[in-house]
């Protein structure tokens, strides 16, 4: 097929695009090897220091890993309730379900300010003391529908009767999860699941409010920068990047192992 | 006590949107042990509907489903012993065909009741009845629509239920492979004498297999009977336009003589039937008459005089619309393809076979 409009131009775009969203990046890539107290030219030359830095400086330790405890608790509270949720709106009529079904979504649109203030408010209410748990409820309760959504779509996409057979031959309600819905909604799964990590990682306005003594990373790296962009952020932005892709290429890998066997039609 | 499956009063009320539809509407019928039973009917006639309520996975607004005289209206699904294969396979398809097939005899409930042995060797006996077994290793997407089908059969079987249930199990079969499969099931079900109940809106389909076919319109059974009482017989016009090709021409009860019942056309002509005693002297019914039931003869007594409106090559033979004189109406004849053509607007007389017309009420 021929590409309609102007090539050169459209190309030109594409590049221009893709500049603003990976060179900024591979700037401060570029300079977390460089040996310069400032984040800036020029370039004195290459250095690991920044690196040494970051894996001697226990306070910034502490925070990833109080980042990727949050995250991980924020996916297992999604899954703990968004698969069972998706699996109800799916497959049961009960009251307010399509009340139910419709606001769903509503944590993930409203503003993170938002939903951090009416959190902190309750906490306060019920005398919840904050932590790194107060944390992990926040944005587990606004990243579950990730999961609802994803897992729901799964569903229908599914249909019935597969379930129906599954009931039909004799098994049981363990058995149909286990040997027909699991498996037809683990890549979904696994999606949602890798999108709440991710939002659940990096997330601050929630983080912010409800946070109490200890810190998550993005929240460090805050305060951090307030001070000035010292390369020490540099390379641990350059870790996150990292991780991140490591992140991706899983996902994609996990998903290609379930499109190499397609859907019932 | 009855054995087989009766249906009693059957009712299912379907909510839509604003007011409910009665989709089953008070089925009767007996359903013998061992018997092949056909649903057959338009889509939205409630056949899918009766089968799901007698599976299990639909509940009966009212009524009674008995079972050997037993009522299971209320029994769970998963105790009814009735497999259903249906239409779009409903093969899980992360498992290989043997292990879709082992479904059945693995879930909890069946535990203990088969060794290891026991289970790969039923396996296998029913992947070779299906002709499957060179293909137990395939995942369900690499079979093909026949091949699916034949899984989904095998895994009902293999539990050895004593009721399987079909729902348009060939509708997404192309024309010959269908055919193929309709052999198929009728020898497996002479083989292993289970009672077959199987819904279908394709009549050849139906009237091939079944011992008995239950024509079903608007959520009721219109008749219920063997497929020669339906083709020949058909209970109302419905069920006579149904089935086959038929052609409905008003006519008068004109009385009776030795031999059965005369009925006059529109036009004063008259027609003898045989075996026919159901209808009385001057009443209105409808004539069936089925174009492999009329023949072309020569103009005379007893014969029905028309006009050839039409003809159309079927390659069997050559159907012709023919006009009945005085507006008695419209029948189309068959007549075999090496006897000379009749041109159109050629008047023509036929002969009706007396023992196949039938007369319907009105």
């Amino acid at each position: 097929m021929r590409a309609f409009g102007n090539r050169p131009l459209i190309i030109t775009m594409a590049m221009c695009v893709l500049a603003f969203l990976y060179l900024p990046i591979l700037v401060m890539m570029l300079f977390s090897f460089n040996d310069s107290q400032y984040t800036g030219l020029p370039f004195n030359g290459f250095t690991l220091d920044w690196y040494r830095q970051v894996f001697a400086d226990t306070r910034l330790l502490k925070s990833i890993w109080n980042s990727i405890y949050v995250a991980g608790g924020v996916v297992m509270l999604s899954v703990l309730f968004g698969l069972p949720a998706a699996i109800a709106l799916d497959r049961y009529e009960f009251p307010g379900k399509g009340l139910f079904r419709r606001i769903v979504m509503l944590p993930i649109v409203l503003p993170g300010i938002i939903t951090g203030i009416a959190l902190l408010g309750f906490y306060l209410v019920i005398h919840m003391r904050l932590s790194l748990y107060t944390i992990m409820l926040g944005q587990g309760t606004a990243l579950m529908c990730i999961t609802i959504t994803e897992v729901f779509a799964r569903l229908q996409q599914l249909g019935k009767s597969q379930m129906e057979a599954a009931v039909n031959l004799g098994a049981n309600e363990w058995e149909v999860f286990r040997h027909v819905i699991l498996p037809a909604v683990r890549s979904a799964l696994a999606g949602a699941m890798l999108i709440a990590f991710s939002i659940s990682f990096d997330e601050i306005a929630v983080t912010f409010l409800l946070t109490g003594r200890e810190n998550t990373l993005p929240m460090t790296l805050w305060s951090l920068l307030r001070r000035e962009v010292t390369p020490e952020v540099n390379a641990v932005a350059t870790l996150v990047v990292l991780m991140s892709v490591i992140l991706i290429v899983v996902g994609m890998y996990a998903s290609r192992g379930q499109a190499a066997t397609p859907r019932e039609n | 006590m009855t054995t087989g499956i009766e249906l009693r009063k059957l009712r299912k009320l379907y909510e839509g949107h604003g007011q409910g539809a009665w989709a089953v509407d008070g089925v009767d019928m007996t359903i013998g042990a061992g018997k092949f039973i056909t649903l057959l009917g338009p889509s939205g006639c409630g056949k899918t509907t009766t089968l799901r309520m007698i599976a299990g996975l639909e509940v009966p607004t009212s009524g009674q489903i008995l079972r050997d005289g037993l009522d299971i209206t209320d029994q769970p699904v998963t105790d009814r012993d009735m497999r259903m294969v249906f239409q779009d396979f409903a093969l899980f398809p992360n498992m290989t065909v043997e292990q879709n097939v082992t479904f059945g005899l693995r879930v909890r409930r069946m535990r203990g009741r088969y060794s290891e042995a026991e289970i790969k060797k039923r396996v296998f006996q029913f992947l070779d009845l299906v002709h499957l077994a060179d293909h137990a290793h395939k995942k369900p997407h690499q079979l093909s629509g026949g091949q699916k089908q034949r899984v989904s059969l095998a895994r009902a079987l293999v539990t050895d239920p004593q009721v399987v249930l079909f729902d348009e199990p060939l509708g997404s079969l192309d024309a010959n492979l269908r055919k193929i499969m309709q052999i198929e099931l009728i020898r497996i079900h002479r083989e292993l004498g289970k009672t077959f109940i199987y819904v279908t809106h394709d009549q050849d389909e139906a009237m091939a297999m079944s011992n008995a076919i239950a024509v079903m319109r608007g959520g009721k059974v219109m008749q219920f009977g063997s497929p020669r009482d339906i083709y020949d017989r058909p209970a109302n016009r419905y069920v006579a336009s149904f089935i086959g090709h038929a052609h409905i021409v008003e006519a008068k009860v004109a009385g009776r003589d030795g031999q059965g019942l005369v009925v006059s056309l529109g036009n004063g002509e008259k027609v003898r039937l045989e075996n026919e005693n159901s209808a009385a002297t001057g009443e209105s019914v409808g004539l069936m008459l089925r174009a492999e039931d009329l023949a072309f003869g020569e103009a005379g007594p007893g014969m029905v005089s028309g006009n050839v409106a039409d003809s159309l090559y079927r390659g069997e033979y050559i159907e012709y619309v023919v006009e009945l004189n005085g507006g008695a109406g419209v029948v189309h004849v068959h007549a075999r393809t090496d006897l000379p053509a009749i041109d159109q607007g050629a008047a023509v007389a036929v002969r009706v076979n007396p023992h196949k017309a039938h007369v319907l009420a009105h």
